[in-house]
């Protein structure tokens, strides 16, 4: 009979608060994964080759690509023995992908979604999910079609964009109680501001 | 809810990012003020002089190169294992054990709960909801605390807040069923599918 590992197991009440926003966190935020293997691919594939020119040095054999004594000296006649467009067009472009790389460190990586409180568990929704369910109570209320209204959600900022149909005014005050109303709903936490334009020209044959 | 760790992710990726700007930044300089390349040789012939007095001192006698090829040679292998480990390290922490019972109540054996049970419950429920057009769950371990991490790829126009309230019922229940308190983290998106499919026409 084998015998079965006991895991220490511990129970979710016994886990502090800080446990529920760490995950919450995480789950708001981007883990830079692929940056992080592009990145990693990129290094690995320079150490390889570097890896190889050292090893055939250190044995004492010819070199593979190029001599590192003869890619010291080409470094050292830098701004002279390359066209400076070439020079230049290359070194914006190493300083673009170490930018890239860089920002996507330091910048906070927010993913486009809300927390949505819930009894249990830990519920997030992207934003185009909160926008798709205003856009349903949206276009209830103004009582046009689907492709009439659209809702983009962000941050901070709710966005509706109606275009009524052609002889059938909207009553913008109502539509944007409705939004507001099932914003509220959602209970997500800070409550983005609702900005509904009603566009001037009217749709014909909805 | 996995163990990709970001911390690390994101110490790495700053340290190569500013690495790979700066030797872009330096050609960039190079290329487009004239003057610098005066500077430029004269650092780089003190470097290469002063690499060039390393290399002859750690040349033993009867050798043609230095040994410093060697330790290049172990140190940047030691980056590549390094760089393969990171690589590894993202998006771990699929676990199979959800709950194991650990009392020692003299009996023989024990209890463990298999996540694939938790997952085929709560699939299972999920996916008669009309709402939901498709739902994965996967149990996965993050410090150390088994948990279910849940996707749901909304029906268009569903309310978020319902969905939340019709999942957390379907957690409560899994957790008479199972005995204890598991973390659970649901995430509801809105794929192609769902993108593409027709809303609901009763209101």
């Amino acid at each position: 009979m084998t015998q079965i590992h006991h895991e220490d197991v511990p129970q979710e009440e016994a886990a502090p608060e800080r446990f529920r926003d760490r995950i919450t966190a995480r789950e708001l935020h981007s883990s830079r994964a692929a940056a992080s293997i592009v990145a990693a691919v990129l290094v690995a594939g320079l150490c390889l080759v570097l890896l190889l020119e050292a090893l055939l040095k250190a044995i004492g054999q010819r070199y593979w690509l190029v001599d590192p004594r003869d890619a010291a000296a080409w470094v050292h006649q830098l701004p002279g023995n390359v066209p400076p467009l070439i020079l230049g067009a290359s070194g914006l472009l190493l300083l673009f992908v170490g930018l890239v790389f860089f920002l996507k460190a330091v910048l906070p990586g927010r993913l486009p979604r809300h927390r949505i409180p819930s009894r249990r568990g830990i519920v997030v929704a992207d934003n185009e999910v909160i926008a798709s369910s205003l856009a349903r109570r949206a276009r209830a209320a103004a009582n046009v079609s689907r492709e009439q209204v659209l809702v983009t959600v962000s941050r901070n900022l709710v966005e509706v964009q109606l275009r009524p149909t052609s002889g059938m005014p909207v009553d913008e005050a109502l539509v944007q109680g409705v939004v507001e109303d099932e914003l509220l709903r959602t209970r997500i936490e800070p409550v983005p501001e609702v900005r509904v334009h009603v566009s001037s020209s009217g749709v014909v044959g909805q | 809810m996995n163990q990709t760790p970001r911390t690390l992710n994101r110490i790495l990726l700053a340290v190569i990012g500013l690495a790979l700007a700066l030797a872009g930044g330096l050609a960039l300089a190079l290329a487009a003020v004239p003057g610098l390349s005066g500077w430029w040789r004269s650092t780089t012939e003190r470097a290469g002089a002063a690499v060039e007095s390393v290399l002859a001192a750690t040349t033993l006698p009867g050798q043609r190169d230095s040994w410093l090829w060697i330790v290049l040679a172990l140190a940047t292998l030691l980056v590549m294992l390094g760089m393969i480990v990171w690589i590894a390290q993202q998006g771990r922490g699929r676990a199979s054990t959800l709950a194991a019972d650990d009392v020692d109540d003299g009996g023989p054996g024990s209890v463990a709960l298999s996540g694939a049970l938790a997952e085929q419950a709560l699939r299972g429920a999920l996916a008669e909801r009309t709402d939901i057009v498709h739902a994965t769950v996967a149990t996965y371990e993050y410090r150390g605390m088994p948990g279910l991490r849940v996707k749901v790829l909304a029906r268009k126009g569903a309310a978020p807040q319902v969905l939340a309230e019709q999942i957390s019922d379907q957690i409560e229940a899994l957790e008479l069923v199972l005995g204890r308190q598991i973390p659970v983290v649901v995430s509801i998106g809105a794929s192609a599918r769902t993108r593409l499919g027709r809303g609901d026409r009763v209101h």
